[in-house]
């Protein structure tokens, strides 16, 4: 982080209760101009509840949490700066992208017309038909485009990628490094770990309200636990990964085994080598709920 | 300029229509059915046979017959029908101002913009008062234009009928204000809305058995249908202390809804 910056996006032990439940416990996280933050952490971790106290929508019970050093609740000014999408996007049904980028812009001091057309084209959205009309994947890209065709120097996005499809990801996570890299701070929230290991700088892990985690990205995946899928010529037994460093788990099916490892796969990969002739390797996807699991051995968490 | 409150009148640009056709024809049926009840003698005896409370609570006058232009106009329309749909449009807008707005999920997506808490409020309360007083305007505007033809303005100056469309519009605000004020202060639009229209009927019914039950008469002088009913408009003119309590009660709970709408969290 660079010495002198002040952060465009903090929260300084920042506490939200809800009557008896703490959803936020003292958070502390920084997103500095040009940096992108994914936020993690499984359902109810109270990463929707950080990002409304920073959009004002709710009050911190304790700590303070602001953007650009000020407060959108109280600086209205401030709001132009932000781009936000809610995790739950809903807009009134009978309006149409086009209908609430014109409003918006309109609020915003002025809309640009040529960038929202080059987001609607981007992520290939129909900005003439209604909300109503629309499916989830395309009333997602509305709220991405009202988030992004401002410029804002702030953006939270709460779950971004929700029900895009894999080219339509791939358009946002370029959006998002072109924003970072005219200066932009972004904060977004995710349970999809490849999201994250592609385009964010840093992670904040968030449990039960408090931050278990705030580290650079590769530092996260080299400790996090790995899915791989080996495809065999024949069937295999389990026996194959028998005392494999970093194993913890074996499932074989046939000629496929699926086996999750801890830390480096190095070792694993050399004892498929030993079955038949191994025909396909697949990443199976690295769970959020296993990167929890290795940090926090049992995934017991005390509040 | 008043982009939030613009927005509300474009958004339900369609249903206005359907309301302005419907109040506009309600007023004109009124106005065209006119002559055939005015020349109906036995209308007023089986009116004048029944028991004062009820003729009350049909909204007419005592001594005034139902034939005749103001007892048909306010036991047809100026007690009942026109406040009525006024409610209904008054309190289903307020209640989406804010509270509705919200339960949707949308109000939100709103805030995020650089427009305060405030101005969405106040503009939103301004569009509630333009659209329930253009109801009420083309409602009188509709009478003046077709009563004379028919009669039914004989004996009631055209100010007096303004003024009784104004009473009106006044119980729907104040009923709408509290529907805007709960939903703003809490943020549920079911609650507002059932809470005031219970409200709402609880005065209606009170105010047409008041006349029957003693006893009842202190409670009706807090309800906004007395304020409306009590002096008759139509025949008396809005006198100025029944404008200004629902014009006050109206400001009072549009004011404690924002104040509390302005630093709650939103849900």
């Amino acid at each position: 982080m660079a010495a002198g910056t002040a952060p465009a996006i903090a929260t300084q032990k920042v506490t939200k209760r809800f009557g008896k439940l703490t959803a936020v416990n003292e958070l502390t996280i920084e997103v500095l101009a040009g940096q992108v933050v994914g936020f993690l952490g499984p359902n109810g971790a109270g990463k929707t509840t950080a990002m409304r106290m920073l959009m004002g929508f709710i009050r911190p019970t304790s700590g303070r949490a602001t953007i650009l050093g000020g407060q959108p609740a109280r600086d209205v000014a401030l709001r132009r700066q932000i781009g936000y999408l809610p995790g739950d996007f809903r807009m009134d049904s009978a309006m149409s992208g086009r209908d609430l980028f014109a409003w918006f812009g309109h609020l915003r001091g002025g809309l640009n017309r040529a960038r929202v057309n080059d987001l609607t084209d981007r992520l290939r959205l129909d900005a003439s038909r209604p909300y109503r009309d629309l499916s989830k994947g395309n009333r997602q890209k509305i709220g991405l485009v009202q988030a992004f065709m401002h410029d804002p120097q702030v953006l939270i996005l709460d779950e971004p990628t929700t029900g895009l499809d894999p080219l339509i990801q791939k358009e946002f996570l370029g959006l998002v490094r072109e924003a970072a890299e005219r200066g932009a701070a972004v904060l977004f929230s995710t349970h999809v770990l490849p999201e994250v290991e592609r385009i964010a700088d840093a992670v904040a892990i968030i449990r039960a309200g408090r931050l278990v985690a705030l580290s650079p990205v590769n530092d996260l995946l080299d400790r996090a636990r790995h899915r791989l899928e080996f495809r065999f010529s024949a069937p295999i037994t389990k026996s194959l990964f028998d005392g494999v460093p970093g194993v913890v788990e074996v499932e074989v099916n046939g000629q496929t085994a699926t086996i999750a490892v801890d830390g480096p796969v190095d070792k694993a990969v050399r004892a498929a080598l030993n079955g038949p002739t191994l025909i396909r390797v697949g990443s199976a996807g690295d769970e959020l709920e296993d990167l929890f699991l290795t940090m926090y051995g049992s995934g017991q968490e005390t509040v | 300029m008043l982009a939030v409150l613009r927005q509300v009148i474009w958004r339900r640009r369609i249903g206005l229509i359907w309301w302005s056709l419907g109040t506009a024809a309600m007023a004109a049926l009124l106005a065209v059915a006119y002559p055939t009840v005015r020349n109906n003698s036995e209308l007023d005896k089986t009116f004048a046979g029944l028991p004062p409370g009820v003729q009350a609570a049909l909204g007419l006058a005592p001594g005034s017959l139902l034939t005749s232009p103001a007892g048909y106009l306010n036991s047809q329309y100026f007690a009942n029908i026109l406040p009525l749909m006024l409610l209904v449009f008054g309190i289903g807008l307020a209640a989406w101002a804010i509270g509705g707005d919200e339960s949707a999920g949308t109000l939100e997506l709103l805030l995020a913009n650089p427009v305060s808490r405030l101005r969405v409020a106040v503009e939103r309360a301004g569009a509630l008062l333009l659209l329930v007083g253009f109801l009420a305007v083309l409602a009188s505007a509709t009478l003046l234009v077709l009563a004379p033809s028919s009669g039914l303005t004989d004996g009631i100056s055209a100010g007096h009928i303004v003024e009784a469309s104004a009473a009106s519009a006044l119980l729907a605000l104040t009923f709408a204000a509290l529907t805007f004020a709960l939903g703003a202060a809490t943020g549920s639009r079911s609650m507002a809305i059932a809470v005031s229209s219970a409200l709402a009927m609880a005065g209606f019914v009170i105010e047409g058995i008041a006349a029957q039950v003693p006893a009842l008469r202190p409670v009706r002088e807090l309800s906004p249908w007395h304020w409306m009913l009590g002096s008759n408009p139509l025949q008396n003119g809005l006198q100025w202390h029944w404008w200004l309590l629902p014009v006050a009660a109206t400001v009072l709970f549009v004011s404690l809804g924002v104040a509390r709408f302005r630093v709650r969290d939103l849900h």
